[in-house]
């Protein structure tokens, strides 16, 4: 694939966060890890799925590559320009090609503002800096296409946000952020605080949103079975490191990394049939802290399939051909390693 | 037969009184459940799933909560509802325990585990506190804790969410109950410990002969458990049968609807996904109707003017709707 239709480039990305100790004068006694070195790519129109469990940093990529976070180290590239070092005004500039929707729709809307000026915000905010050329009559008339794009009725538009069900805040939360016509959605967890009927409304609103708009998002959540459905890709997490990259249809069919697995079988699936015939590795113990520096396989403690080597060293994403790619040594032949 | 049944709710009306009217949380509820088993109980939000359970327990705070009629034996002998103070505390923690979905908020930060779980055995099973303490370990051990005899010391923040799950489990059963309700015990957890947790107290309620009744929003939860599963909708309950029926073949158009809304890991992504349309009703002053009409695909004229009553089918099941009222 050519480097034209790169919409974002992650490389080695990390996100350490100091542990502090102490009242007025702080002392930093510790790091925690929260996203250690990881490269992913999202070309045009394409989604992304991050899934891993809580506390393996899916979140805090998302928030880095936003820059709502400042990096440690390395690099976002959207579209062509990395944007984790640039000053206010071009960063500003840069997220309009790139936003937010939250998980909780509850906690991201402001309840002191109506729907339509929580709609709008983002263009007032382009507005007053001089960096959009809208009129007063325009933005209404946007926030109203936007709120009928989102299957809202634009008679809505002065309520409050307490007024909505869940799923219509959401829907609120979706038209924000496609005020800007941006071309990429970072997805935390959107759909996750949502029932089941109205989670596959807003995961159908999404699909539609794609389609028409040719967006590309970021889609983070941890239930597998709504990664694999919206999904072209995705990457598996765990503690900070991207453990697997596949084609979504790959990955379902043939997980490679034993996380990866372990995770595949935990999810129940909503036939008592099938599920009285499943065979579930368990994984034992919990996600170890990422306060640790780590030389081995950040999955080791935990792994049924760990042998000498993955003790050793930290194995590399490596691409193992038809588009997956895995950091374990389960599946890496030896000049992989060197590399 | 009748022997076999643990617990039989008959009726259950629990109102809120609220500034904007009567909330009828739930709404003529009944339903029986049997020794040893496993009931799964399924709805949205606001469906009234919780606060028919905490009715059970008379937990609802009153007022604003009432529970207005309806039954509750337990045992085939005594019914809750007139029990007094006195025997409700009895029967709570000790003959019905409860779990809930945020582990930390229902264990004490202050108090170390020890102290929680001996304070529950002197209570209930008049042990000494050495007893107790004994038999906390043993019951800290049975769900998996490692070192219980050191950890059993411990406060609730030294332990992870899922382990303190098994901290409430450990203690639930710990008067060996006849009943266990478990609140959406999973939903606050990861996948992979949420498969630990089903696994132990599937595991635990079979060695012990608990009798359980599963609340969950997550279809996915009940099919992998449950014996039986009662699907609830604005109060109500919608459908009633053993799970593999219930899956094989959902009566109620909201229940098909349901089942086919959540992305399956085991079928290909396949484009949109089914969705029901439109939001669960507000269930203040509902007029008579079947609530689910507005959003159902097979509405028919008397759903918009007469409630449903409960059309009873082969083999016990049961649903609440029109369309098999002729099946009878």
């Amino acid at each position: 694939m050519s480097d034209k239709n790169k919409l974002l480039e992650v490389k080695k990305l990390k996100m350490h966060f100091p542990i502090t100790s102490g009242g007025i004068l702080k002392r930093k006694v510790g790091l925690i890890r929260a996203v250690d070195g990881i490269d992913f790519t999202i070309e045009e129109g394409e989604t992304l799925g991050l899934v891993g469990e809580s506390g393996c940093g899916k979140s805090t990529t998302a928030r880095c590559v936003a820059q709502l976070h400042r990096p440690t180290s390395g690099e976002v590239i959207l579209r062509g320009n990395d944007i984790t070092k640039t000053g206010k005004t071009e960063l500003l500039k840069a997220r309009m090609d790139m936003q937010m929707i939250f998980q909780d729709p509850y906690a991201s809307l402001n309840p002191r503002m109506t729907a339509g000026s929580i709609i709008a915000e983002p263009l007032q905010i382009y507005k007053s800096r001089g960096m959009l050329e809208i009129t007063k009559a325009e933005i209404i008339e946007k926030i109203e296409t936007l709120m009928e794009k989102v299957g809202l009725s634009h008679h809505f538009r002065n309520r409050y946000p307490h007024e909505f069900s869940g799923g219509q805040r959401q829907r609120i939360g979706v038209a924000r952020a496609l005020a800007l016509n941006p071309k990429l959605i970072l997805a935390d967890e959107p759909v996750s605080a949502l029932d089941v009927s109205i989670q596959s409304q807003i995961l159908n609103l999404l699909t539609d949103l794609r389609e028409e708009l040719n967006l590309s998002y970021l889609f983070i959540a941890h239930d597998l079975a709504v990664i694999q459905h919206i999904s072209d890709r995705v990457a598996v997490m765990y503690l900070g490191k991207i453990m697997e990259v596949s084609r979504s249809k790959e990955l379902y069919k043939n997980p490679l990394h034993p996380y990866t697995v372990a995770l595949l079988s935990a999810v129940p699936i909503p036939d008592p049939r099938i599920e009285r015939e499943r065979q579930r590795i368990i994984l034992t113990g919990d996600v170890p802290s990422p306060d640790k520096e780590r030389h081995n396989c950040y999955f080791y403690d935990r792994c049924p399939k760990s042998f000498g080597r993955c003790k050793e060293a930290v194995p590399a994403l490596v691409d193992v051909g038809s588009g997956q790619h895995v950091a374990c040594f389960l599946h890496h032949d030896k000049e992989a390693d060197n590399s | 037969m009748n022997n076999d049944v643990i617990l039989k709710v008959d009726g259950l009306k629990t109102y809120f009184n609220t500034d904007d009217g009567i909330v009828k949380a739930v709404d003529g509820v009944s339903f029986e459940l049997k020794k040893g088993e496993t009931l799964g109980l399924v709805g949205e939000s606001g469906s009234g799933k919780s606060v028919s359970n905490l009715s059970i327990m008379k937990l609802i705070p009153s007022p604003p909560g009432k529970i207005m009629a309806g039954t509750a034996i337990i045992d085939g002998k005594e019914d809750i509802f007139t029990m007094t103070e006195a025997q409700i505390r009895e029967l709570r923690g000790n003959r019905i325990a409860m779990i809930f979905q945020d582990p930390m908020t229902s264990l004490n930060p202050f108090l170390r585990i020890s102290t929680q779980m001996i304070e529950t055995l002197v209570l209930h099973q008049n042990m000494s506190k050495k007893e107790a303490l004994v038999k906390s370990i043993d019951m800290l051990e049975l769900v998996g804790i490692p070192h219980p005899d050191k950890r059993v010391h411990d406060y609730p923040h030294q332990f992870s969410g899922g382990m303190r799950q098994r901290v409430m489990i450990a203690m639930a059963l710990s008067c060996d109950p006849e009943i266990l309700i478990a609140d959406e015990p999973t939903s606050a957890l990861d996948v992979t410990i949420q498969a630990q947790i089903l696994e132990l107290i599937q595991s635990l309620s079979k060695r012990l002969g608990t009798a359980v009744i599963m609340i969950t929003h997550d279809l996915d939860v009940v099919a992998g458990m449950c014996d039986t599963v009662i699907v609830m909708y604005a109060g109500r309950i919608v459908e009633k049968g053993t799970n593999d029926e219930i899956f094989d073949d959902p009566k109620h158009p909201y229940t098909r609807g349901l089942i086919k809304s959540v992305p399956r890991l085991d079928r290909p992504a396949a484009g949109r996904l089914f969705s029901i349309e439109g939001q669960p009703p507000n269930v203040i002053d509902l007029p008579a109707c079947c609530p689910f009409h507005p959003r159902c695909g097979e509405v028919m004229a008397k759903c918009k003017n007469i409630t449903p009553g409960v059309t009873k089918l082969e083999n016990g099941r049961e649903v609440r709707c029109f369309l098999y009222e002729g099946d009878k």
